[in-house]
């Protein structure tokens, strides 16, 4: 029976979304905060008891079925449950969620009434979604989730109404994702169809003993919408446009949650993957590219946020290395503390553009370090984090798994170890830059600035949890099943050394002018490889332009077919307008198909009437009433209206019908 | 009894709202409203007293003996949630259009009788009176369109009348033939299902009945008339050709050719699925490419619509529950969303999207409203119509991979012009047009949330919806069983 | 040839004289004239025929042609009568309003 609390983990913040979105009792700002704010946090008190419950061994895994849909022959049973994996994950969102949430109330202060409701609505429902994701037992209940993610997603990306480009961002995050999404479906249907059952306890062992074609293909529509949703190479391009949404936003959905919940999903479904080897060697392959690509992509960013946006997907490239060389424990263990100082570094970046010139450009930060110095400080933890600073950062301990994890696995393993390491180096390289250029003694002096408790304390716990939760990576490998690796020493230092050798690399990039300049003119790696202008000139220009030529062409050839009025009267007339309106219908759009049956209708139509469209029989008649009139007129000309001529007529007549008479009685 | 009700309430309420609109002011709506309401009432009744059996409701009795014609009437879950939606939407309909003045005694009794004429196609199995009620339907819509339509609203209305008498015309030769040669002459369903037809006349036969109903569904390319109609429709008439008239050739679809044509229709399924494939994209593209919101909107139906016809043509379990679903999730969504259409255009005097923008400023009532149902069109899980979508993939799964995957894509599409749609309309800074529009008032808000409601309970307990439909998709299925290999 | 052919021939005579009058004059007065002489033809067929056959209808049928001949004159008069008055003067060809 106490399963059932897990149901009410994500309901506050469902109940907090109808409350603030249906606005029944016409809140005010202070109610709307204090909404949000209970109803954000209220996750986190209930899940923390179960899930140390559940760490603890204290408490079995648990399964509170929701309904049951009996569809023919097949039982789609609703479920959430609790096992290590979802307690581990739940425990993370409600935590990071729960901070960014406190963090939010002080930087979205500023806003309007309407617009504080909108975004801690969408803030709850976002809430809700990844929570009943990570909870799911079921392969529906976790699909709702993560498309309510995507749903939320949209609206907060594009929260600024007024600004078409984070609209544009919005559009092209849901759209994308959407394709992954899709993909995502159909393994999971499949799947369903495979085990005749959506629980995930039955789904996946079914899916990991499928022999048949069907098992790569199912991995592979599992990989398609992990990436997607995690913003994996190719499918990275709309997470940095998507930092047009505020930082609360990115520093929750883009960074710490939504995004790493492709390496959730992989990590569900690890069997499946395991089972299907070219499948995870694909998933590790993906992942180390984007690692690569992403780090050496951050490196040339001039802004902070699309930095860190560049970073999180590198991040989470190396949790489907880890994926994908077979250790999905250590991957989860890279969620947790990633999230941790992601989600970290985002909210700090924010207090820092804020006290600095303004903007969130590296070069705003300069100074920043005097103005705002515990928010910087977070932020160098965050970052040291990030960095893998060896043995003091939780960052090292869990990356440092999944490199080693990586070298023991195999020729493979070995390469992607190898650039693993390069793309480490870079990570240090990319995440200091802001601290060093936020170091630098500021252009203008201005004074200390006011750095809120409610957007500092959470930052600080935050900090001391990225330092700190090194500790915890082991403990927290083994809870997931999985065995910390244990590798050579000279692997262990070679990840060390990349890490400090990055850091050196990054003092140098910001304070040499020389190697600055060519950072600062990397203009086709700061676009991500200008995948984004590919993306366009290959797809999305095609599809409009095949949407605007099917549907805003003129329709000329509707006249061409149909080639109404030479000479023609009456019903061609008619078919004129006809014609008009099949050319082109009022509100001015075209439509191919369509027309083609009102021209083949025109066209069978006039077919029918032109052959008689001067009416042969008609003619007749007409021609018959026409003499009709004719003969009458000739006829009239018989009453002269004299009275002698009519009695003439009469004499003759009286004549003839004597002599009629006269004729009968001749025998 | 509760049936004979469904038919007759309705259709005499639209006579006594022509009367009723001489003694006094707006007392027409009322006795439209207190029409729909009774007729809703019985139907309650009907379904709280109905059978367990096959039927919840049975009604048969003599019309024309000498020739065969029975009142034959007939309901299960499927029809009682038909006959739901249609008195509803008249309901909703009366009162969205309570600005409407203008010959208005006329326009409720034609709302009336659109619900009277689609009760009876709901509800007849004696196909001569199917027939006769699918030819009827047509001319109140027609009134609906030509007479207080906007704009072009003649051409429209004679497109609409155009397409869709001749698509009954092979309805009416298809139920003639099928008359005709049955001995002794009867057109009642049930007794035709047992007659064996050789397969080049079961094809025939099918192919009129299906070129009605694929017409009012409507699927491309017979799908010409309904952006016009929708867009010159005024917003009550956009309801009802949404959420009904679509719904009554998803209904035909769904019940008569797999009872009377298992085999052509197996025949003919992979075609059927083909054609649904291309409505779904082709829809979902052209959608994308529009300008005028209910232009947009009505795009987005034929694409919702052709899913129908991909589930009804699959042929297996979940491709016919998703099928059913899906036009139960199609009423609820597109009608709420031409209602906001229409209610916007009745505020800023305009559909065209380029023209609006910025409602969630000025409007936000309006603005979440349309959150909601662009969640719904776009297939969110939770609402019924994801229910519907996914019902008819994992169906489509099950017999050919290829349609699965191109509905798959309309996934993706329907978010492409789902966004335009909302960010036409909702995002922005405030144009001038939508600069002064109010917000939802009581009498919009309320249909609103009701429709809102039913898409969302419907997605979030998906059993009630499934239960229900469960003995006509039972029904449907037997005999394409058998076919089956 | 006998009595009553001569009196047959007479009539007939006196009928082909009225009828020419009728037709051949335009005065209403004369042509009122010539219709009395058509009148008398058959009138005096009439009572050469009663007289031939022994019979008393002859003379009866005389009768009612007499009366029949009045009221056509009353009927006449009245009408050119009218036509004086409308026309100025008795010319029944000018009276021809019912022209086709």
């Amino acid at each position: 029976m106490l399963a059932y609390l897990l149901l009410l983990v994500p309901t506050p913040p469902l109940a907090g979304f109808v409350l603030l979105a249906l606005d029944p009792y016409r809140l005010d700002r202070r109610a709307v905060r204090a909404a949000a704010l209970v109803a954000g946090c209220a996750p986190l008190v209930v899940m923390a008891p179960m899930a140390l419950a559940h760490l603890t061994k204290f408490w079995g895994d648990q399964i509170a079925p929701i309904f049951t849909l009996h569809v023919g022959n097949y039982e789609v049973a609703l479920a959430v449950g609790l096992d290590t994996l979802s307690a581990v994950t739940a425990l993370t969102v409600t935590f990071v969620s729960a901070c960014v949430l406190i963090y939010a109330l002080d930087y979205m202060s500023g806003a309007r009434n309407a617009d504080l409701r909108r975004f801690f609505a969408l803030m709850n429902l976002f809430q809700a979604g990844m929570l009943s994701m990570v909870l799911a037992a079921d392969s529906i209940t976790f699909f709702l989730g993560w498309e309510l993610m995507g749903l939320c997603s949209f609206f907060l990306i594009s929260y600024n109404m007024t600004s078409p480009r984070a609209f544009a961002a919005g559009q092209k995050a849901f759209v994308i994702t959407r394709i992954a999404d899709a993909a995502l479906l159909a393994g999971l249907l499949l799947l369903f169809l495979e085990a005749g059952s959506v629980r995930l306890a039955e789904l996946i062992p079914a899916g990991a003993a499928l022999d048949t074609a069907r098992g790569p293909l199912i991995a592979a529509l599992l990989l398609v919408g992990a990436m997607g949703k995690s913003a994996q190479f190719p499918f990275h391009t709309w997470l940095p446009t998507a930092m047009a949404g505020p930082t609360p936003v990115s520093a929750l959905l883009h960074s710490a949650t939504m995004v790493a919940a492709g390496a959730v999903l992989l990590a569900r479904f690890a069997p499946v993957l395991a089972a299907n080897d070219s499948v995870a060697a694909a998933t590790a392959v993906a992942g180390v590219v984007t690692a690569l690509f992403g780090a050496a992509s951050a490196v040339a960013q001039t802004d902070v946020k699309r930095l860190l946006a560049y970073s999180s997907i590198s991040q989470i490239g190396y949790m489907l290395v880890a994926v994908g060389v077979g250790v999905p424990a250590v991957a989860m263990a890279h969620f947790v503390v990633h999230a941790l100082f992601k989600s970290l570094l985002f909210m700090a970046s924010g207090v820092l553009a804020h006290a600095g010139a303004g903007g969130t450009s590296i070069a705003a930060l300069r100074g920043t370090a005097r103005r705002a110095p515990i928010s910087f400080a977070a932020f160098a933890a965050g970052a040291a984090s990030l960095a893998g600073l060896p043995l003091v950062t939780a960052g090292w301990w869990s990356k440092e798994a999944i490199l080693a994890s990586a070298f023991e696995a195999g020729w493979l393993g070995l390469g992607v170890w190898a650039v693993g390491l390069t793309a480490a180096a870079l990570t240090a390289v990319y995440a200091f830059r802001p601290v060093f250029t936020a170091l630098r003694a500021p252009e203008t002096e201005t004074p200390r600035g006011r750095e809120s408790w409610l957007a500092v304390g959470p930052l600080v716990v935050l900090a001391v949890l990225a330092l700190a939760g090194g500790l915890g990576v082991k403990p927290l490998t083994e809870l997931l099943g999985g065995h910390p690796p244990h590798p050579a020493l000279w692997v262990e230092l070679a990840g060390a050394a990349a890490a400090l050798l990055g850091i050196a690399g990054s003092a140098a990039v910001t304070f040499l002018p020389a190697l600055a300049g060519r950072v600062a003119r990397a203009r086709r790696l700061r676009a991500g490889l200008q995948m984004d202008a590919r993306y366009y000139a290959l797809l999305v220009r095609p599809y409009r332009r095949f949407v605007r030529r099917l549907s805003g062409g003129r329709g000329e050839w509707v006249t061409r077919v149909v080639a109404p009025g030479r000479g023609t009267e009456g019903v061609e007339r008619e078919l004129e307008g006809a014609v008009r309106h099949a050319r082109q219908p009022e509100g001015a759009t075209s439509d191919p198909v369509g027309q083609a049956t009102v021209v083949l209708g025109l066209w069978v139509w006039r077919a029918l009437l032109l052959p008689f469209s001067p009416d042969r029989m008609d003619m007749a008649w007409m021609q018959g009433a026409r003499g009709i009139g004719r003969a009458a007129e000739r006829a009239r000309r018989l009453q002269t209206g004299r009275v002698r001529d009519y009695a003439l007529a009469l004499a003759l007549g009286l004549a003839a019908l004597l002599l009629i008479g006269w004729g009968m009685t001749w025998r | 009894m509760a049936l004979i009700a469904q038919l007759l309430l309705p259709f005499f309420g639209g006579f006594a709202a022509l009367l009723a609109a001489r003694t006094g002011r707006d007392r027409e709506r009322w006795v439209a409203i207190a029409a729909m309401a009774a007729t809703l009432a019985a139907l309650a009744a009907g379904v709280a007293l109905g059978d367990d059996g096959r039927w919840l409701a049975f009604y048969r009795a003599d019309w024309a003996p000498s020739f065969g014609i029975q009142v034959l009437l007939a309901m299960d879950g499927l029809t009682a949630a038909m006959l739901a939606i249609s008195s509803g939407l008249g309901i909703i309909s009366v009162f969205i259009s309570w600005h409407v003045t203008h010959r208005s005694a006329l326009f409720h009794a034609a709302i009336c009788w659109t619900v009277a004429a689609a009760n009876g196609v709901f509800l007849s199995f004696d196909l001569l009176i199917f027939a006769f009620f699918w030819e009827l339907m047509i001319v109140p819509a027609f009134l609906l369109i030509a007479l207080w339509g906007h704009g072009d609203r003649e051409a429209a209305a004679i497109k609409f009348l155009v397409f869709n008498a001749v698509a009954g015309l092979g309805l009416l030769a298809a139920v003639f033939w099928m008359g005709a040669t049955s001995d002794p002459v009867t057109f009642d369903a049930f007794a035709l299902a047992e007659t064996e037809y050789s397969e080049t006349a079961q094809i025939l036969l099918l192919l009129g009945f299906a070129l009605a109903f694929m017409v009012k569904l409507p699927v491309p390319p017979f799908h010409a008339w309904l952006p016009d109609a929708h867009t010159q429709a005024p917003t009550a008439g956009s309801i009802l050709l949404a959420g009904l008239l679509l719904k009554t050739g998803a209904y035909g679809l769904f019940r008569f050719p797999p009872m009377l044509f298992p085999d052509a229709l197996m025949a003919l399924a992979g075609w059927g699925m083909a054609l649904g494939a291309f409505g779904v994209v082709y829809g979902g593209i052209l959608a994308c490419g529009q300008t005028d919101a209910k232009r947009l909107v009505a795009y987005t139906s034929v694409a919702h619509m052709s899913i129908v016809l991909m589930g009804v043509c699959g042929g297996v379990h979940f491709a016919l529950i998703g099928a059913g679903v899906e036009m139960i999730a199609h009423a609820f969504s597109s009608s709420a969303l031409f209602l906001l259409i229409g209610a916007l255009q009745h505020r800023t005097g305009t559909r065209d999207l380029r023209e609006l923008g910025g409602l969630q400023k000025t409007a936000p009532a309006f603005a979440t409203s349309f959150a909601l149902f662009f969640a719904a069109a776009l297939a969110m899980p939770g609402t019924a119509n994801f229910l519907g979508e996914a019902l008819v993939i994992t169906g489509m799964f099950q017999v050919n991979w290829v349609f699965a995957a191109i509905a798959l894509v309309s996934l993706v599409v329907s978010v492409v012009y789902a966004t335009r749609l909302i960010g036409g309309i909702a995002f922005g800074a405030p144009k001038p047009a939508v600069e002064n529009a109010p917000d939802l008032h009581r009498y919009e808000l309320w249909p609103i949330a009701i429709l809102g409601l039913c898409a969302l309970v419907f997605g979030l307990f998906p059993q009630l919806l499934i239960g229900w439909l469960w003995t006509a998709v039972e029904a449907a299925l037997q005999p394409l069983i058998v076919v089956q290999p | 040839m006998t009595g009553v052919s001569v009196l047959l021939a007479i009539a007939a005579g006196l009928f082909a004289a009225g009828l020419f009058g009728v037709l051949a004059r335009r005065t209403i007065l004369m042509q009122l004239i010539s219709l009395e002489i058509m009148l008398a033809g058959p009138a005096l067929a009439f009572v050469a025929a009663g007289a031939h056959h022994g019979m008393v209808e002859g003379t009866a049928m005389f009768l009612i042609v007499l009366a029949l001949a009045a009221a056509e004159v009353a009927l006449g008069l009245a009408i050119y009568l009218q036509l004086r008055r409308d026309a100025g003067d008795g010319d029944a060809d000018a009276a021809r309003r019912l022209r086709g």
